[in-house]
C-alpha cells in the first residue's frame, strides 16, 4: 500500500516536473500581424551598422508599399535573400529623385561601375543553416489567409518592422531560444541537424 | 497528466514491438549503405571525395604518423596471405601474390550506438532519419564517444587547423563547402552520410510537396567510385536499391547475429556480434581458391 502511494506521488511530482521543465513562453503572441501563426514577440536593440548609402527602408517598402520580394529576390527561391545588383536600383533612380544626395552618390558608382559594399546587419553564425525559402513557403506562400503583396509582414516576424526604419537595424535577437520557441509554437522541426550543420 | 501515462504506453509499445520485431524504429527515413568489396579496388577516391565535399582539414605525415589524422572514411588494407618467401625478404620487389584486400570504413551510423549514451553533453544523438548525428557547436571535447567507438571511426580536432599555416591557406578557402561548418579545435567529428546533401534534398522534396526518391541523394563517396562499389538509400524505402540488397542477403536489423538459410551469401556487417546494430552492409570479397 505504502509502496503504491510513494509510486503514485513520485509519478505525480515527475509529471508536473515535466510540465515545469517544458518551456511554457508568455511571450510568444498568436500573430494578428501573420494569421495562423504564432510568433515570439522578443525586442532587441541592435547597434547601428554604417551603410555606404543611407537606404531608407521606409521610404521603399514603408511610403510606397514596394514588395519586399522585389529588390530582395532570391529570398523565395534560396537560403539568402539576396542584396538587389545596382542595376535594380538604377531601373528607377535614373529618373525618380534624381536631385537628392543620397541618390547622386549612387549614380556615381554607376557611372564609376563600383556597386555599394553594403555591412550585414542579420548575420547568423556559420553553423546555421537557415533557409529563407522554406520560411516563407510555410508562412506565405501555403498561408491561404495572407495575400503576397503583404509579404512584410512575415518578414517582420524576424525582421522587425523594417518598413518603419531607415537603414536597417537588428530588432530580433536572433538567439537559438528565440528560433526554437517559433518552432514550438508553430510546429516547426525540433531535430538538431535540422539547423546545424 | 494524460501526457505522462501517453508516454508510459508509448514507451511501452515501442519497447515490445523492439523485442518482437527486432531494430523497430520510428523513423522518418532510414539511411543505410551498401558497400561491394568484390568491386572496390581500393583506390581512396571516396577519401578523397570525403575530405573535398566536408571540410576535412590535412594534417600533413608527422601527425598523421602520430594518429592525429581526420580520416572520416580510411580505406583499409588486408593481406591474405601475411607472409612473403621468406628468402626474398630483402627484396624490394616482393609482394604477396595476390594482393590486399580493401575495406573501406565510414562511420556504420548503429542503430544502438555505443557513441551516444557516453556524451555528457548530449551532442551527439540519434536523428529521426536514423543517422547518429554530431552537433559541432555542442561538444566540448570529451572524447568519451571516440574512447567508446568499436570501428574507431570518430576523428579529434587536436588543432586548429583554419589559420594561415593551417590546412587552408589563403586561396584554397575558397574551396571549402559553405553546407557545412569548419570545425575548430577541440571538436570530435565524424561522417555523417552527407548530411547537408540529404537536408538539401528534404528541402528541395518539401518545396515541391513530395517525398525524398530514390537515387536523390548522394553521398560523396558514392558519387565519386569508379567502379560503383558504394550504394546509398532509404532503407524504409522497399523499392529502394539498398532495400532489396538487404533483403537478397537476408540481413535484418536489429540482430545481433543473423540466422541465413543461405551460407554462401556475401553479406555481412562488421561487429554484428557487438550488438551495435550498423546499417552498412558489406558485401564480402570472394576469391578463387
Amino acid at each position: 500500500m505504502v509502496v503504491v502511494l510513494v509510486g503514485a506521488i513520485i509519478v505525480i511530482a515527475a509529471q508536473i516536473l515535466d510540465q515545469k521543465l517544458h518551456y511554457t513562453s508568455t511571450d510568444v503572441v498568436p500573430g494578428p500581424i501573420v494569421p495562423g501563426t504564432q510568433y515570439p514577440d522578443e525586442a532587441f536593440t541592435g547597434i547601428d551598422v554604417p551603410q555606404p548609402i543611407d537606404f531608407s527602408h521606409k521610404i521603399h517598402a514603408g511610403d510606397n508599399e514596394i514588395n519586399c520580394m522585389f529588390c530582395h529576390t532570391y529570398a523565395r527561391r534560396s537560403k539568402v535573400s539576396g542584396i538587389p545588383p545596382l542595376s535594380k536600383c538604377m531601373g528607377c533612380h535614373t529618373v525618380i529623385a534624381t536631385e537628392k544626395p543620397e541618390i547622386q552618390k549612387l549614380t556615381a558608382m554607376w557611372e564609376k561601375g563600383e556597386s555599394p559594399q553594403w555591412n550585414k546587419v542579420h548575420d547568423l553564425p556559420d553553423f546555421v543553416h537557415f533557409t529563407h525559402q522554406r520560411h516563407l513557403k510555410r508562412f506565405l506562400f501555403d498561408n491561404q489567409e495572407l495575400d503576397v503583396s503583404d509579404a512584410k509582414r512575415v518578414c517582420s516576424m524576424c525582421h522587425g518592422d523594417i518598413a518603419e526604419m531607415t537603414v536597417a537595424k537588428k530588432s530580433r535577437p536572433l538567439t537559438m531560444g528565440f528560433c526554437i520557441r517559433c518552432h514550438e509554437a508553430n510546429e516547426g522541426p525540433s531535430d538538431c541537424t535540422k539547423c546545424h550543420k | 497528466m494524460s501526457s505522462l501515462f501517453g508516454n508510459i504506453l508509448k514507451g511501452w509499445t515501442d519497447y515490445t514491438k523492439g523485442i518482437e520485431e527486432g531494430g523497430h524504429h520510428e523513423y522518418e527515413h532510414m539511411w543505410g549503405m551498401v558497400i561491394d568489396l568484390d568491386k572496390c579496388t581500393g583506390c581512396n577516391a571516396c577519401s578523397v571525395a570525403c575530405y573535398a565535399e566536408n571540410n576535412i582539414a590535412t594534417v600533413g605525415e608527422e601527425k598523421y604518423v602520430a594518429r592525429q589524422s581526420m580520416q572520416w572514411l580510411r580505406v583499409e588494407r588486408y593481406f591474405d596471405e601475411p607472409d612473403i618467401d621468406p628468402g626474398a625478404i630483402d627484396d624490394e620487389n616482393a609482394m604477396q601474390e595476390r594482393g590486399a584486400s580493401f575495406l573501406p570504413m565510414m562511420c556504420q551510423q548503429c542503430n544502438a550506438a555505443t557513441c551516444e549514451p557516453v556524451c555528457p553533453v548530449a551532442a551527439t544523438y540519434h536523428t529521426p532519419d536514423g543517422l547518429n548525428a554530431q552537433i559541432y557547436n555542442r561538444c566540448i571535447g570529451s572524447r568519451y564517444c571516440a574512447n567508446n567507438c568499436p570501428y574507431r571511426l570518430r576523428v579529434f580536432n587536436f588543432y586548429s587547423y583554419t589559420d594561415e599555416n593551417g590546412a587552408w591557406p589563403e586561396p584554397m578557402k575558397q574551396q571549402l563547402n559553405p553546407d557545412i561548418s569548419v570545425r575548430e579545435k577541440g571538436v570530435m567529428e565524424k561522417c555523417t552520410f552527407c548530411i547537408q546533401r540529404i537536408n538539401a534534398a528534404k528541402d528541395k522534396a518539401k518545396m515541391e510537396n513530395r517525398q525524398v526518391t530514390e537515387g536523390e541523394v548522394k553521398t560523396a563517396c558514392q558519387q565519386t567510385c569508379p567502379t560503383q562499389a558504394i550504394m546509398f538509400g532509404d532503407l524504409l524505402n522497399p523499392e529502394s536499391k539498398v532495400t532489396q540488397a538487404w533483403v537478397r542477403q537476408q540481413i535484418k536489423l536489429g540482430k545481433y547475429k543473423q540466422d541465413r538459410e543461405n551460407p554462401t551469401l556475401r553479406g555481412y556487417r562488421i561487429f554484428e556480434e557487438l550488438n551495435t546494430d550498423p546499417s552498412v552492409l558489406y558485401l564480402e570479397r570472394v576469391r578463387e581458391e
